[in-house]
């Protein structure tokens, strides 16, 4: 099968981005419905994943994308599926299936204004929540990464693959309306300088073979077997042993929540990824991500044109939250003001939060369509900045 | 030939007993270990191996081995009810 | 001489050959039809000479799967509620070489599963299943279903059901499915081969089978602890195609209809295409 990367500079959307990404990660499944601002990186993926022999299907609706590329990845492929806030809430509870049984795909989450179907066409930020505390029950731990632009968009898309089978997971690329269809340059390197992670095999025999780790739920490059490869697998959307038999003991619940929120909590250090700018001296730091990062920075250049010792900080993988390095921070200057395309106030409540009082936290929240204008973010840090 | 009910299996439906052309079964006064009346191939001697119980077991509790020849006829007017 | 109730060493030949032992006995209760649907399955996968290598069985929930789950001894796959022609599609297209069994349930293909039920018909995706339809929710306690007759009574519809069932295979046929049947859970000859020519059909083969739920369509439905009385109700009501020309409308109201309704095979289905697609567009 071809390898589907090709190098050269590139002048695309972000969500085409995404689909090369995900190609050049060896994704050879794909299903998604068409959904306003993501149906590009579908297009895209319809158009390219026959050319490198993989499957792409418009399905009847989310609940069959999500479900077919559990079932796709249970088969053998790398698998994603994409959408946007509306339809990622009805991905949730299949979302579930993937979460519970350790399955590798990527779910793309292109945000736009919401609530509801809200303005379909233009951007929000109102899915950081959703996507990690949004699958019924709770007892997992969600990896999310954020891009900022259109290079982002194909690097963390690999990036996504590749966290998902090392951590056996449902990974999410979080990102949004502007990054999805801003048209600036995009590089891809020769395949020889990517990195992917290929699925991996288990070494032992069926019998010694161990598909659910729950006694010992740290780790982590746990091996996949698939459907056809002689390990009898059991896959189940309930609580199960690590056979994969159904269970209602509360030893096994307890052991499988353990296992699903350990193996992403003890291996924080691998999902550290953060950008900062000029916070080597900064009184004042401006917190956002997405496609909100760039006016923030921006916002930030103003100011030290001005003489004010602003920083910048974003978390890149927004989930695990980097409350550590946002500790950081929060110790060094006197406040920090987050910046989000939400009026309820989410990544503000993660900064709050991780910062532990020892920095003010504000928040500039607006409903969305429009990313932050940079004069609008500095007027704020001008008002602000004491 | 020998019929042999698995005890741990049976959950006491009572096809066996209803399904055989020949009457072969009744119920006994055993029970299993989860408390359902078995029942008993008391006139196996009758047993023309039309393997009638075995298939209307839902449980598979019901092993039944042929010896004879299949009686062509008689079981498939049964099944085909 | 009889030898009756010998030790756990002897298993039923096709238990010891294809299910799992420690998986055994399955949780039906008593008298429920399940097993003998699974027994049916058994034969006709023996029959055919599939093994567990090269067969996959794909559950939902419900009966129909939370009894067959994990007990065949290759793999199982179990999908969300409602979601498992969706989890299939998934699985048969990245696997067209494998063959999948698909147990489901009235709910689980009629209700929340309709929708992918009628595109995955409409694909043409070569997979067999089957429906258990058994007229009730049982296991989440005798609610109705879309299956359930009219009048029926269930925790749900203590007054009575006022909707009509519904008709799968007929919507089976209408979305395009390659191979469409009916029969009873006792109905063991003509199931099994409806399962074997299922299999061997390409396409989706939609076999639903009448079966006898004692614990809830029993005890609410028709009143009556005996699972040999739910058998009996379900005969009462069903006729074969040849018996239903010789009765009036009347006298069919209420009645299911017994036998194969649809064998296109030539209807290319998905996977059949999207191969072709691919020899067209792959480059390499």
């Amino acid at each position: 099968m071809p390898s589907g990367v090709k190098p050269g500079r590139y002048f695309v959307q972000g969500d085409e981005a995404i689909a090369e990404g995900a190609i050049a990660a060896g994704c050879r499944f794909f299903a998604g419905y068409p959904i306003t601002p993501s149906s590009e990186a579908s297009e895209t993926m319809a158009r390219r994943l026959p050319e490198v022999g993989g499957v792409c299907l418009q399905m009847e609706d989310e609940l069959a994308s999500i479900h077919s590329v559990g079932g796709a990845a249970v088969g053998g492929l790398k698998a994603m599926t994409i959408s946007s806030g509306p339809g990622i809430s009805l991905k949730l509870e299949g979302l579930g299936w993937g979460i519970k049984n350790e399955i590798p795909y990527v779910v793309v989450d292109i945000q736009r204004a919401g609530p509801s179907n809200g303005v379909a066409t233009r951007v929000g930020q109102g899915d950081l929540y959703t996507v990690r505390y949004g699958s019924a029950g709770g007892n997992h731990c969600t990896i999310a990464l954020s891009p900022k632009s259109t290079q982002e968009a194909f690097d963390l898309t690999i990036e996504c693959f590749n966290f998902s089978e090392i951590f056996r997971c449902p990974v999410f690329l979080l990102s949004d309306e502007t990054v999805g269809h801003t048209r600036e340059l995009l590089v891809i390197p020769e395949e020889s300088e990517l990195k992917v992670v290929k699925r991996i095999k288990p070494t032992v025999s069926p019998e010694q073979f161990v598909m659910y780790p729950l006694d010992t739920p740290g780790v982590i490059n746990h091996p996949f077997p698939n459907i056809g490869e002689g390990y009898g697998i059991c896959v189940s959307p309930y609580t199960h042993t690590s056979k994969g038999y159904a269970s209602t003991a509360q030893e096994i619940q307890e052991k499988m929540a353990k296992r699903l929120v350990y193996k992403v909590t003890e291996n924080l250090d691998k999902l550290l990824r953060v950008e900062k700018q000029k916070m080597e001296d900064a009184e004042f730091a401006v917190v956002a991500y997405g496609g909100n990062a760039r006016p923030a920075i921006a916002a930030m250049e103003m100011a030290r044109e001005r003489g004010m010792r602003v920083g910048f900080f974003r978390p890149i993988i927004v989930w695990p939250f980097p409350d550590g390095e946002v500790l950081k921070v929060a110790e060094k200057v006197k406040a920090i003001l987050v910046c989000e395309l939400n009026i309820d106030g989410q990544l503000v409540r993660e900064v709050a939060r991780a910062a532990k009082g020892k920095a003010k936290v504000y928040h500039l929240g607006s409903g969305g369509v429009e990313p932050h204008l940079p004069a609008q973010i500095f007027s704020e840090v001008r008002r602000l900045y004491k | 030939m020998a019929i042999t009910i698995i005890k741990d299996f049976c959950k006491g439906c009572g096809f066996c007993i209803a399904n055989c052309p020949k009457k072969v079964y009744e119920v006994s006064n055993e029970m299993s270990k989860k408390g359902y009346r078995l029942p008993s191939p008391v006139r196996v001697e009758d047993c023309i191996e039309c393997g009638l119980c075995d298939l209307h077991c839902p449980d598979f509790a019901i092993v039944v081995e042929k010896t004879k020849k299949k009686e062509k006829g008689k079981a498939k007017g049964k099944e085909a009810r | 001489m009889s030898a009756a109730g010998q030790t756990l060493k002897l298993l039923h030949p096709l238990v010891e050959k294809y299910l799992r032992k420690e998986r055994m006995p399955h949780m039906a209760c008593s008298g429920c039809g399940i097993g003998q649907v699974v027994h049916s399955t058994l034969l006709a996968i023996d029959d055919l000479g599939l093994t567990p290598q090269d067969t996959v069985w794909v559950q939902g929930v419900g009966c129909s799967s939370r009894i067959t789950y994990s007990t065949w001894v290759g793999d199982n796959v179990d999908a969300h509620h409602g979601r498992i022609f969706a989890v299939a599609t998934g699985l048969k297209m990245a696997r067209p070489d494998m063959n999948f069994i698909l147990f489901t349930g009235d709910g689980d293909c009629g209700a929340i599963g309709g929708n992918h039920f009628i595109h995955a018909c409409r694909r043409n995706l070569d997979v067999t299943a089957i429906l258990f339809n058994n007229g009730i929710y049982g296991m989440t306690g005798g609610q109705v279903a879309p299956t359930s007759p009219v009048g029926a009574v269930t925790t749900t519809t203590p007054y009575g059901n006022i909707e009509d069932p519904f008709d799968m295979c007929q919507m089976a046929v209408a979305a395009g499915a390659s191979y469409v049947a009916r029969w009873r859970s006792t109905d063991f000859k003509p199931l099994v081969a409806s399962i074997k020519k299922g299999i061997q059909t390409k396409g989706l083969a939609f076999i639903e089978v009448l079966l006898q739920c004692p614990t809830n369509f029993g005890r609410y439905v028709l009143k009556t602890s005996s699972p040999l009385e739910v058998v009996k109700w379900i005969k009462e009501h069903s006729v074969t195609q040849k018996e239903a020309e010789k009765l009036s409308k009347d006298d069919l109201a209420g009645k299911y209809l017994l036998g194969e309704f649809v064998h296109r095979p030539e209807r290319r289905g998905i996977v059949e295409r999207y191969q072709e697609l691919l020899k067209q567009h792959q480059k390499e």
